[in-house]
């Protein structure tokens, strides 16, 4: 008997902490901190999503996998030697935004210099300064239907 | 090679570490040494509640056995309790999408490796992992081998100090890490990064239709806090497969500075904090010109490449630049998350990887690179005394022959580690089970095999093969590495520290060792040993990639 309390005595502190550890950093910290987020930061907190026509279109982050002529595309969908590192990249470089300029005109009847001027007014850059200039593929096509609601019927 | 302002940014990055860890070292000491800090009202009830429910004395002090056995224990029994949880996800609540449980090849691997802080996964989070395993087994890992990481250095330095009689207590010790550090500040960085974009909840998975109509579903899910334990305790391991390079990860570049500044951020502080720790302020000189001249070696090999445009394994709002700066800090700090795919990076960039890998110590994971570096540091002592004909002295006490064999047998673990795994997967054809890799080029396949075993040994995590490498032999060759590069370097070192416990010191040294010719002396003999020992390996991967005008590596 008495080994066995020794034994218990040695043991326990470590027995107690790895649990006590486990409830603590594995659910009181996360469900915490869900909780102050879901209340004080919701729309990030949920994956900042997009809304169009009063329902969500999809996050702002993530690639909407646009294939139609008259909308702008991601990088995602063509081949996987160009492919990003995510797979789910919502982002392409303003040269190839500009570069899809000529068939979102000739499938809608925007004038291209209106589209361009729309991709330079939506221009990110990496912290202001440096990368290359890109834009965010939803956030433009989102743009387009707002300015050119004709063109894109069903979709507003 | 990068232009003016690429060169600012990583200047002002580093600077800001710098100061910051300077600024949070006198805190963290004071944590560490038990000294009355002003959250002491709010905890100090809260510890002896926790004290007296696990049956621990905190007023009880260990020798090195003790501390090194309670270390191995606590980390041992949190791996299990892990284990049952992914094995067992599948019963167990807050699993919205259903998961089933993992098989045990792949838990025992994920164990290991979040339990020794390396983080290397071979799964994909958002499709293999419930909320709860988010959560309970990786989370609560990435925390407890952080906060281990932190005891180890402190007990280690505990024991160097001249006049010490003990290494501390090691349940005190890490009950404080985790109220008066991590928890903490990890809940400010989770809820900053929230307000930054990164998805913090547990309402499951949303399906929307798309602005065409196609169906989509938003991977969301308790992310912001793991990210911040994550960088902050540089474990690396991503809530998702494709990591930091995942938008809902690490949203924008705003975000992306910010991580790559917490990964820097605790370990560039307890190099501050060791000065004031051993008692003696300016032997923090020669570890933080050591850590920060080798990151400096590292950044400008990396930057000496040609740095890739958006194109293959680079997101957009990164672009080449932040890839490869993310790239050589989460390899230099140990953390191993990545921001693009390491396909993507340039051969050069890979070489720093590696670098920043073997040396362990620039500035290294979480407690643990200040360890390699005092382990350097006394290899070093030891051969400078040799050319000079002088008696090795550190912090005042004699280096013997035997503290010399010690840190030699703690170096050398790291290439017995990674270089014997590696030979025996190709040797038994253990590799050809990757999908895909028989077509990819000799050299780059050589590269990502080293590459695997290295981010192993060094519990760095981040890895060319991902999920890829979820078969039987890389599950368990990987663990036992992670295993012993993990806890064979923090024994040999505690009992080095436990050796020095009411040694001899002199109060003036024959060879000075806070001042900047010993910090360069330093610098080269980390890279005459990690040069020497690593180079052949280093030529047959990413260096013949590099000559073969290899851009990148995706083959």
């Amino acid at each position: 008997m008495s080994t066995r309390s020794s034994r218990w005595r040695k043991y326990r502190p470590v027995i107690a902490l790895s649990i006590l550890s486990m409830l603590v950093c594995g659910l009181a910290y996360p469900l915490l901190i869900t909780g102050v987020a879901q209340a004080a930061l919701p729309y990030q907190a949920d994956g900042s999503q997009a809304q169009l026509g009063g329902r969500a279109v999809g996050s702002y982050y993530i690639d909407n996998g646009f294939t139609l002529p008259a909308f702008f595309h991601g990088r995602n969908e063509t081949n996987p030697l160009t492919a990003s590192a995510s797979g789910v990249d919502p982002d392409i470089t303003v040269a190839e935004a500009l570069s899809q300029v000529p068939r979102i005109s000739n499938a809608t009847g925007i004038a291209g210099s209106s589209l361009v001027a729309l991709v330079k007014s939506h221009e990110h850059w990496t912290l202001w300064v440096a990368g290359t200039p890109y834009v965010n593929v939803l956030e433009l096509n989102l743009a387009l239907i707002a300015a050119y609601p004709s063109s894109y019927p069903g979709y507003a | 090679m990068i232009d003016a302002i690429q060169s600012l940014i990583v200047v002002a990055i580093l600077a800001s570490t710098l100061i910051s860890g300077s600024l949070l070292a006198p805190y963290v000491v004071r944590v560490l040494t038990g000294t009355p800090t002003r959250l002491d009202r709010l905890l100090d009830p809260l510890e002896s509640a926790v004290y007296r429910l696990i049956g621990a004395d905190p007023k009880m002090t260990m020798g090195w056995r003790e501390y090194l056995f309670a270390v191995i224990l606590l980390n041992v029994a949190q791996m299990a309790i892990a284990f049952a949880i992914l094995v067992g996800q599948g019963v167990l609540p807050l699993n919205p999408m259903g998961f089933p449980g993992l098989s045990w090849d792949l838990a025992f691997n994920t164990v290991v490796s979040f339990g020794t802080n390396t983080n290397l996964q071979h799964y994909a989070g958002e499709t293999a992992l419930s909320y709860f395993s988010q959560m309970t087994a990786i989370q609560f890992l990435q925390f407890t081998s952080a906060a281990t990481g932190v005891c180890v250095m402190a007990a280690m330095v505990r024991g160097l100090r001249p006049g010490s009689s003990h290494l501390g207590n090691f349940y005190v010790d890490f009950v404080r890490v985790l109220t008066r550090i991590l928890l903490p500040l990890c809940a400010v960085a989770a809820l900053v990064l929230v307000a930054l974009g990164v998805p913090q909840t547990v309402g499951g998975y949303v399906t929307v239709k798309t602005v065409e109509g196609a169906t989509q579903r938003l991977l969301i899910g308790p992310v912001a806090s793991l990210v911040s334990i994550m960088q902050i305790g540089t474990n690396g391991g991503g809530y998702f497969g494709a990591n930091s390079a995942y938008p809902f990860q690490n949203p924008t570049p705003v975000t992306d500075v910010l991580e790559i500044y917490l990964m820097l951020l605790i370990p560039t502080t307890l190099i501050f904090a060791f000065g004031e720790l051993i008692g003696r302020k300016k032997e923090t000189r020669p570890i933080l010109i050591g850590s920060y001249g080798l990151l400096a070696v590292d950044l400008a090999v990396a930057f000496l490449g040609s740095i890739p445009a958006v194109g293959p394994g680079i997101e957009t709002r990164f672009g080449g630049f932040f890839s490869t700066f993310w790239t050589v800090i989460t390899t230099a700090s140990t953390t191993g998350s990545l921001n693009a795919s390491l396909t993507g990076i340039n051969p050069l960039g890979i070489l720093s990887a590696y670098m920043g890998m073997l040396v362990q110590a620039t500035p290294g994971g979480i407690g643990v690179g200040v360890m390699y570096m005092l382990m350097y540091v006394v290899i070093t002592v030891f051969v400078v005394g040799l050319m000079t004909g002088r008696t090795p002295e550190y912090l005042g006490a004699k280096i013997t022959a035997r503290d010399v064999k010690l840190v030699m047998v703690a170096f050398l673990v790291h290439p017995i580690a990674i270089l014997v795994p590696t030979l025996a997967a190709f040797a038994t054809k253990a590799v050809d089970a990757i999908p895909g890799f028989s077509s990819l080029p000799t050299s780059v396949a050589f590269t990502q095999v080293l590459y695997e075993f290295t981010s192993s040994a060094a519990n760095n995590g981040s890895d060319f093969l991902g999920a890829a490498a979820n078969t039987p032999f890389f599950n368990f060759a990987t663990a036992a590495v992670m295993f012993v590069g993990r806890f064979v370097p923090i024994a040999i070192l505690l009992a080095l520290a436990g050796s020095m416990i009411g040694r001899k010191r002199v109060a003036e040294q024959s060879l000075r060792t806070d001042g900047a010719a010993f910090s360069f002396v330093l610098i080269g003999s980390i890279l005459l040993l990690v040069v020497l020992t690593f180079l052949p390996f280093l030529i047959l991967g990413p260096l013949l990639a590099y000559f073969q005008g290899l851009v990148n590596f995706v083959g």
